[in-house]
């Protein structure tokens, strides 16, 4: 039998990791099935909602639409490992409670603005805030609303989202 | 802007109207519980879990939309390596058929489909690869019929029936008056069709779950949905289980909006898992969510409304055709609330609605917040704009000549709560800046660009309705660890439910949030408490509150009292625990666990006794439980579904139309809602923001397109729902607080309302903008472009023309 797979080496959230991956392997399943860091949501798997945006090399990707071996040595980081708290398994029990880890400023101000609700594309929003800021110290509302365009979100109508945005980013005046 | 940071600090005791998201009111401006969990991707969904040996389910759906089903042959799929179970009605141990009022949705078709999402099998294999490898293995032999595509094709005396009762799901009639000969004595009357498209709720989580068969033979279902105890019982008949042999486990949830209330892929996960024995995990792609969830019903709405010279509205038709799609599931009670709201908050004498909802093979709809009020509403006040056109008076003011007194029955005839929450609001809505402006349309930054104001005001009843069963209540315990427990069987699927009975707990017993415990979700530890529906959580866990937390304090306080010899007016529930309000006072001596007679300075604040040494102390474990029913019209003979408790709102906007491209612009929306005190100002402002935006949506570009039965739009690239680029630079929510002072019902629901007064607004911001009368949703960019050489003569002083 002729040997597919591809032998990946790259970092998450940090770590070095080795494994054999089918070439057909999205990022988003090597890192919900494969590793547990089910924090990447997958929404529509096409690109259209962002739900499982990862930062690659400090940049929003979306993961349903990344394969996995191209992040041959490249350093991909997800919300686990933006808010500092790594790895964690998904098996069985169900938290409801807050956790107490060191949050992102981001984390922390959409928390604290209302800018999440049910928040199953929070870890998508957080990401693609997150990248923004990696390139930009005061991004301005015009630049936080194209660094999230490719995200959706159902429930907050984005205005929660935006005031943490900009909190965040400590804009003077949140108004536009 | 004031700075939230400033606001927080703000003292107790709301004004009777607030700007929300200015003014944060009066503390209690409260994070969610669950928020920083969510933010960190921490928060494991129901669709995230796992277990040891698990296998992957998926479900074959129908190939076609109206057809004969001849054989289904699943030998092939069931001998693939890696398939452990294939199944088809002939595996369904009890009730093929599920569905909240009635169960016509099979579970497995037999003999015949109706629509493109009829599951026709489900298998559960080692991958989900293989599982859909399966899929395609199962061979099934169709035999086409005609499609019905339009709900007046399914009225055709010749067509097709779809139901042993024929294609009519339900009519409903509302009289009051003599509509019909009140129209001769009208002096202007308008007429329209208005038409609704089919939306999509598009919560972020597709639906999915885990199935646990247990060791002792129960089954635990984690799954999404509004009302735990509601999938339980339709499981049970399934599966032919006890009811008590279930545990459904519903939230947290990714989103619902009404569209995880009816079962979805619950049945099939759970005769997999328990054939196999093994969890089964099941999660929807988007296309399959797309294909098989229910949608918000499609209206066609004829009205004709006619007034006096002076504005009086005398007589009012509405005519409502809903396509309810395959099923019934909640289709006639969409109906009979579109019909109830569909004269809204005006005094009219002469009233006539008669709704019919009928089945087509265009997939299945069924709730969706708003509930079909959204659409009425929408022809509703597209009538008031007519009338004041026609009139030449401002569609404002001939609202105010007409809208209802607080005392007024209720649209259906049935005494309703009273509050002046029409008028609140409609005063509201005058304090806009934007109000100003209402008058004509003005130019934008470039002459193509028009801009108009317009206005809306929406009437919106919370509950399930008279005459449908609505039972509410809750339970209070103190844990043996000294929490103070909320137990409610209520989901939370984003709105916030946690939040509020945080807070409602911390009103109650002033005690802090690591006090507290709340307890929701899961059908083995929560209480009836009815479903999380209907705009109706928070004002039922108000109401449930007001009744558990005085006895329960005071069973608290007796307690305390006893152990530190002291009476109960000396003591109050607080942080940490029950606090001294009274000197001198004995205080409690950790090491012995008994009280000290020692006095303390009349100016020390004490606590006496932590929550987890009175739990201690506690012979039994001191419980409260309450059941009551949401509140009903005390009417002699009410209809059934009328309303009792009603939420109130007005919405105006402001829009920019492009006459180039056709392209409506939303620049900003001020709201005004008027539903009692706030519980959690962070949730009600998200509600209205949110709602609105996904009104924005049902505004300008969601339609779920139908070509003959079959989706034409299934993944968000065709189906477009709001970005943050599309939403209004400018919102602004008010909460008009104040009820009248004998009100006993508290607040009123919010999850709804947000949803519906924006359309009418924008249709009549449009009209206002560019002349162009809006009565089609989505509005069409083709109905507003206009040729450039019409667009030219206009910035050169002309009339645009409509």
């Amino acid at each position: 039998m002729i040997e597919t797979n591809f032998r990946l080496s790259c970092t998450v959230n940090g770590e070095p990791i080795e494994r054999l991956v089918q070439p057909a392997r999205r990022l988003l399943d090597l890192l919900r099935e494969d590793m547990d860091l089910t924090g990447t949501k997958p929404g529509c798997e096409a690109g259209r909602c962002g739900a499982c945006m990862v930062l690659v090399d400090g940049q929003p990707m979306n993961a349903c639409l990344m394969m996995a071996y191209q992040c041959e040595g490249r350093s991909v980081v997800t919300i686990e490992g933006l808010s500092g708290c790594g790895q964690r398994h998904a098996s069985g029990s169900h938290p409801a409670e807050s956790y107490a880890d060191e949050p992102h400023p981001i984390q922390r101000a959409i928390v604290a603005e209302g800018g999440l609700q049910c928040g199953y594309c929070t870890p998508g929003i957080v990401i693609s805030l997150a990248g923004l800021y990696n390139r930009t110290v005061a991004p301005s509302r015009e630049q936080i609303e194209e660094a999230l365009s490719g995200n959706l979100c159902r429930c907050t109508g984005y205005e929660g989202i935006i005031r943490a945005a900009m909190r965040a980013s400590s804009h003077p005046d949140p108004t536009p | 802007m004031e700075k939230p940071d400033d606001d927080r600090s703000s003292s107790e005791g709301a004004a009777a109207s607030s700007p929300l998201n200015n003014r944060r009111s009066a503390g209690r401006w409260m994070e969610r519980p669950d928020g920083a969990a969510k933010a960190a991707g921490k928060l494991v969904y129901l669709t995230d879990m796992k277990k040891p040996g698990m296998l992957h389910g998926k479900i074959l759906r129908s190939s076609y939309p109206h057809a004969r089903l001849l054989e289904v042959d699943v030998s092939a799929a069931s001998q693939m390596p890696g398939v452990h179970a294939v199944l088809t009605a002939d595996d369904v141990p009890g009730l093929n058929g599920y569905g909240i009022v009635t169960q016509d949705i099979p579970v497995f078709c037999t003999d015949r489909v109706r629509h493109v999402g009829d599951v026709i099998a489900a298998v559960a294999a080692d991958t989900a690869e293989l599982a859909a490898a399966a899929l395609s293995a199962v061979r099934v032999q169709y035999e086409q019929l005609a499609v019905i595509d339009d709900p007046a094709l399914a009225l055709a005396p010749d067509a097709p029936q779809l139901h042993e009762g024929g294609n009519v799901l339900a009519r409903t009639r509302a009289a009051f008056g003599d509509a019909d000969s009140a129209f001769d004595s009208c002096a202007v009357i308008v007429e329209e069709e208005y038409v609704t498209p089919r939306q999509l709720h598009l919560y972020m989580e597709t639906e999915g779950g885990l199935f646990v068969p247990e060791e002792d033979g129960r089954l635990t279902v984690y799954s999404p949905t509004q009302h735990g105890y509601k999938d339980r019982l339709q499981l049970s008949r399934i599966l032919a289980m006890p009811e008590e042999s279930i545990r459904v486990v519903s939230s947290p949830i990714g989103g619902s909006f009404g569209g995880k209330d009816e079962l979805n892929v619950q049945p099939y996960g759970a005769l997999l898992a328990l054939y196999t024995g093994r969890p089964v995990k099941m999660h929807n792609s988007r296309r399959e969510s797309v294909r098989s969830s229910i949608k918000r019903h499609p209206m066609r709405i004829r009205m004709k409304t006619g007034a006096d010279k002076d504005g009086r509205i005398i007589a009012h038709r509405a005519d409502i055709l809903a396509d309810t799609g395959a099923y019934a599931t909640l289709g006639r009670e969409v109906l009979m609330f579109a019909t109830e709201h569909a004269s809204g908050p005006y005094r009219i004498p002469n009233v006539l609605i008669e709704g019919l909802s009928v089945f087509t093979n265009n997939g299945v709809a069924g709730e969706f917040r708003g509930f079909g009020g959204n659409q009425v509403i929408f022809a509703l006040e597209g009538q008031i704009e007519r009338l004041a056109d026609r009139l030449g008076l401002d569609a404002w003011e001939l609202r105010r000549r007409n809208l209802r007194e607080a005392d007024d029955p209720g649209p259906l005839g049935q005494k309703i709560a009273p509050t002046d929450g029409a008028r609140q609001v409609w005063e509201a809505a005058l304090r806009s800046p934007l109000m100003t402006k209402r008058g004509g349309g003005a130019q934008g930054e470039e002459p193509w660009l028009l801009r108009g104001v317009g206005a809306a005001i929406v009437m919106h009843g919370g509950g399930l309705g008279y005459g449908i069963p609505d039972p509410a209540g809750g339970r209070l315990r103190l844990a043996d660890d000294g929490k103070l427990e909320a137990v409610f069987g209520f989901e939370e699927f984003g709105q916030g439910v946690i939040s509020v009975l945080t807070l409602l707990m911390r009103d109650h017993f002033g005690c802090a949030g690591e006090d507290i415990r709340i307890v929701i979700g899961d059908t083995d530890t929560v209480p009836h408490t009815g479903s999380a529906t209907a705009s109706r959580a928070t004002a039922m866990a108000w109401q449930a509150m007001q009744r558990l937390a005085p006895p329960f304090a005071e069973s608290m306080l007796r307690k305390a009292a006893e152990l530190l010899g002291c009476t109960l007016d000396q003591l109050e529930t607080g942080e940490g625990g029950i606090w001294r309000t009274a000197d001198p006072f004995p205080v409690w001596d950790c090491q012995s666990e008994r009280s000290s007679p020692e006095a303390c300075s009349p100016s020390c604040q004490t606590l006496a006794l932590t929550y987890r040494q009175l739990a201690a102390a506690m012979a039994e474990p001191l419980v409260q439980e309450t059941s009551f029913d949401f509140p009903v019209t005390s009417s002699a003979t009410p209809a059934v579904g009328s309303h009792f408790l009603y939420s109130y709102a007005s919405v105006v906007t402001e829009v920019e139309v492009d006459m180039l491209t056709g392209k409506v612009r939303v620049l900003r929306t001020d709201h005004a809602v008027a539903a009692g005190p706030v519980v959690n100002p962070m949730g009600f402002l998200g509600q209205i923001e949110g709602g609105s935006v996904m009104a924005l949506g049902f505004t300008l570009t969601e339609d779920v397109v139908m070509e003959e039965g079959r989706y034409a739009r299934q993944q968000l690239d065709t189906y477009m729902i709001p970005t943050i680029r599309d939403i209004p630079r400018q919102v602004c929510v008010e909460a008009v607080e104040q009820l009248p002072e004998d009100d006993p019902f508290g607040p009123r629901g919010v999850g709804e309302i947000g949803t519906v007064g924006l359309a009418p607004a924008v249709a009549a911001a449009v009209r206002n903008a560019c002349g162009s009368w809006i009565s089609r949703l989505p509005i069409r960019p083709e109905q507003l472009i206009r040729p450039y050489h019409a667009v030219r003569q206009h910035w050169r002083g002309g009339d645009i023309g409509d």
